[in-house]
């Protein structure tokens, strides 16, 4: 049986690296959340002292809105948009 | 040295002189060093949410860092509406709780509560402590980053074990995030020169950034008609006459017109809250806009701008005065319609004469602007009184004007008052709440009577909760929800149980009188003023509404649509 199909909503991946702090991933989880997008696949890999923390997404808002939250986050070194073949890249 | 000891040792290096706190079992060990510690005051509020509130609202009077303290488990949740509060407007604090020992974290231990995971939505930055050499600089970094760019409030959670255990004396300084800033005006100035119409809209980023003078000698240089957030009244001044007042749900006619009419919104320090803009979809909707914010993350974030700075306000403002010094700005004719505008449809009502009519809201708070002493700072708590304040008292700083912007926490004011008073022992400061915002940090009456602080309490009595009963009567078709309180305490009563004198006044021609009372009295008092419970706030834009649809008073409607039209 077909499963309905929700409307799609607009998809990106952001590479975050951030310091490997006790609640890092949380701390970004709830930013991206509260800011309105759904994380439909999630890896991370611990190297050094850092994170580094491939997020797709799922959301309606501008994802430029949300990149600019997370660089703000004290712990974010970094969060690159990959935009198809290019890195839209803002060091934090 | 223990964990402890340095915390104290790092208040004293930093300057801090007043903590607001109440002890408890995973914060006894502090609490232990306090007793030979001389160079701090420790404030004992008698709730922990008014120890982040005070510590809130001294933080805003004096610009300087407010430190609040609690144990773990209850003392940390009954931080957290303080701690919010201090998170939406951005004020700068530190927040310093004991947990549970390292070793029983994540058992459920008595008075155990995830407090890191708990305050992540409204903290700037927060830790816990793991390792006791690393306080020092965890402390350090705190302090800085609390203060730093745009404010808020930094949490240091620290187990029991951590605050008994020697700690290394040296605090290596930590690297901070270098702040992004774009500060080139060459694009904005154009863009402000090439206006017909520019409009001035500033808010809570003004003081925030420490940039009072560097804003008021650009709104002069400028000369350009001002509308202000509820954070940035008294940004202009209380002599600038292009300034037209408050914008948005409960603003001026006036300021919502000229929003509506410029052809460039020049925005210092704000954020566009949904509260000013009302729709963003009818917004200024013929304005360009020049956004300048010290939080790159404001900048887009909900209408984009044409031309944006971030970075210091005070270098990027007296870059823009030096440049209008040179050559002004010609807006001579869109001075002269502001200021048309704002002689009709500002907030002016006239007061009843009548010495035996009640009192309203309105007309007490003009005369309490005509009485007090300029350096005077009022403390708000939430609601009809908070909006008749920010209408009708004629603000000379920003910093005198204490409430709750992005909250908006009934229980605020009395706390904040409180803060206020320590960091500035000179200066009148006044709570204005209402029936029901008094009682949720009623406590604090024994807070003020222990350290006879000179607070002034005002408590405007309509005798139920009026701002919902407002929104009730005009989006509800009236129909009336659990917002009486006709069987309030007496207030006065309440007050003489604290040992805090008290006055009820009711009537038009008592109002000079209780003021002028409150004023020369030499310690804390309590003035009750009986109001009429079905005065409104005017004008209202609908929540959700238009800023152009704003709702006047019945009565003034068809003589303001003539007026303003
Ligand atoms: C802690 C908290 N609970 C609920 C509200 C919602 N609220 C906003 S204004 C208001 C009424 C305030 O009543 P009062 O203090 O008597 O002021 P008035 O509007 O009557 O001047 C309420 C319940 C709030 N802002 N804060
Ligand atoms: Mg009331």
């Amino acid at each position: 049986m077909s499963q309905p199909r929700e409307a799609s909503k607009p998809s990106y991946t952001l590479n975050c690296r951030m310091a490997h702090e006790a609640a890092a991933l949380e701390r970004l989880c709830q930013v991206v959340r509260i800011r309105g997008f759904r994380i439909s696949r999630m890896n991370m890999e611990s190297a050094g002292g850092h994170l580094d923390i491939a997020l797709t997404l799922e959301g309606s808002r501008p994802i430029s809105m949300l990149q600019s939250q997370l660089e703000k986050l004290h712990t974010v070194a970094s969060v690159d948009l990959e935009l198809g073949d290019r890195v839209q890249s803002c060091s934090a | 040295m223990n964990g402890a000891q340095h915390i104290l040792e790092a208040f004293h290096r930093h300057n801090i002189s007043t903590v607001f706190g109440y002890p408890g079992g995973c914060i006894m060990p502090l609490y232990d060093a306090l007793v030979d510690d001389v160079g701090v005051e420790h404030v004992l509020c008698r709730h922990e949410q008014a120890c982040a509130l005070a510590a809130d609202g001294y933080a805003r009077a004096s610009g300087k860092l407010g430190v609040c303290i609690a144990t773990s488990g209850p003392g940390a949740t009954n931080l957290i509406t303080g701690v919010a509060n201090a998170h939406r407007d951005s004020i700068p604090m530190l927040v310093i709780t004991g947990q549970v020992p390292s070793g029983l974290i994540g058992t459920d231990a008595f008075q155990e509560t995830d407090v890191l995971g708990m305050a992540l939505g409204i903290v700037k930055h927060s830790y816990l402590i793991d390792n006791a050499d690393e306080l020092p600089a965890i402390l350090e970094e705190a302090m800085e980053l609390a203060e730093g760019g745009r404010p808020g409030p930094v949490w240091i959670d620290i187990p029991k074990d951590i605050l008994l255990t020697e700690v290394a004396q040296a605090a290596t300084p930590t690297e901070q995030k270098p702040a992004r800033a774009q500060t080139d005006i060459t694009d904005a100035l154009a863009m402000l020169r090439s206006a017909k119409k520019p409009l001035l809209y500033s808010g809570g980023g003004v003081s925030l950034a420490h940039a009072e003078t560097a804003f008021r000698e650009f709104a002069e240089a400028s000369g350009m008609p001002g509308v202000v957030t509820l954070k940035g009244i008294g940004n202009a001044g209380k002599h600038n006459p292009n300034d037209l007042g408050m914008l948005g749900m409960h603003g001026s006619r006036a300021a919502n017109k000229a929003v509506d009419e410029c052809d460039l919104l020049f925005v210092v320090g704000a954020r566009l809250d949904d509260r000013a803009t009302g729709k963003l979809d009818g917004f200024a909707p013929n304005a360009r806009m020049i956004h300048i914010d010290a939080d790159a993350a404001e900048i887009n974030k909900l209408r984009p701008a044409d031309t944006a700075l971030r970075g210091d306000l005070n270098s990027i403002l007296e870059a823009f005065t030096k440049a209008l010094k040179d050559a002004p700005l010609k807006i001579g004719d869109w001075q002269t319609l502001c200021k048309t505008w704002c002689t009709t449809g500002g907030f002016h009502t006239a007061d009843n004469e009548e010495a035996l009519a009640p009192i309203t809201g309105p007309a007490f708070i003009r005369q309490m602007s005509r009485i007090t002493p300029d350096d005077t700072i009022i403390a708000c708590d939430v609601g009809q009184h908070q909006m008749w304040v920010a209408q009708h008292y004629h603000f000379d700083h920003p910093r005198h004007h204490l409430t709750s912007g992005g909250l908006g926490t009934m229980g605020f004011g009395m706390p904040a008052a409180i803060g206020a008073q320590f960091a500035d022992r000179s200066s009148t400061v006044i709570n204005v709440t209402g029936d029901g915002s008094f009682m949720m940090n009623a406590q604090e009456l024994a807070t003020i009577r222990r350290y006879n602080l000179p607070v002034k309490l005002i408590v405007l009595d309509n005798q139920c909760l009026g701002m919902v009963r407002q929104q009730q009567e005009l989006f509800y078709n009236n129909r009336e929800s659990q917002i009486n309180l006709d069987d309030n305490p007496d207030f006065v009563a309440m007050a003489r149980a604290f040992d805090i004198p008290a006055l009820h006044i009711e009537r038009t021609d008592q109002i000079r009188r209780g003021i002028e009372t409150l004023l020369a009295y030499d310690g804390p008092m309590l003035l009750h003023v009986s109001i009429s419970r079905e005065e409104n706030v005017w004008p209202i834009v609908k929540p959700g509404g238009s800023n152009k649809d704003m709702i006047d008073e019945p009565r003034r409607t068809n003589a303001n649509k003539e007026q303003v039209a």
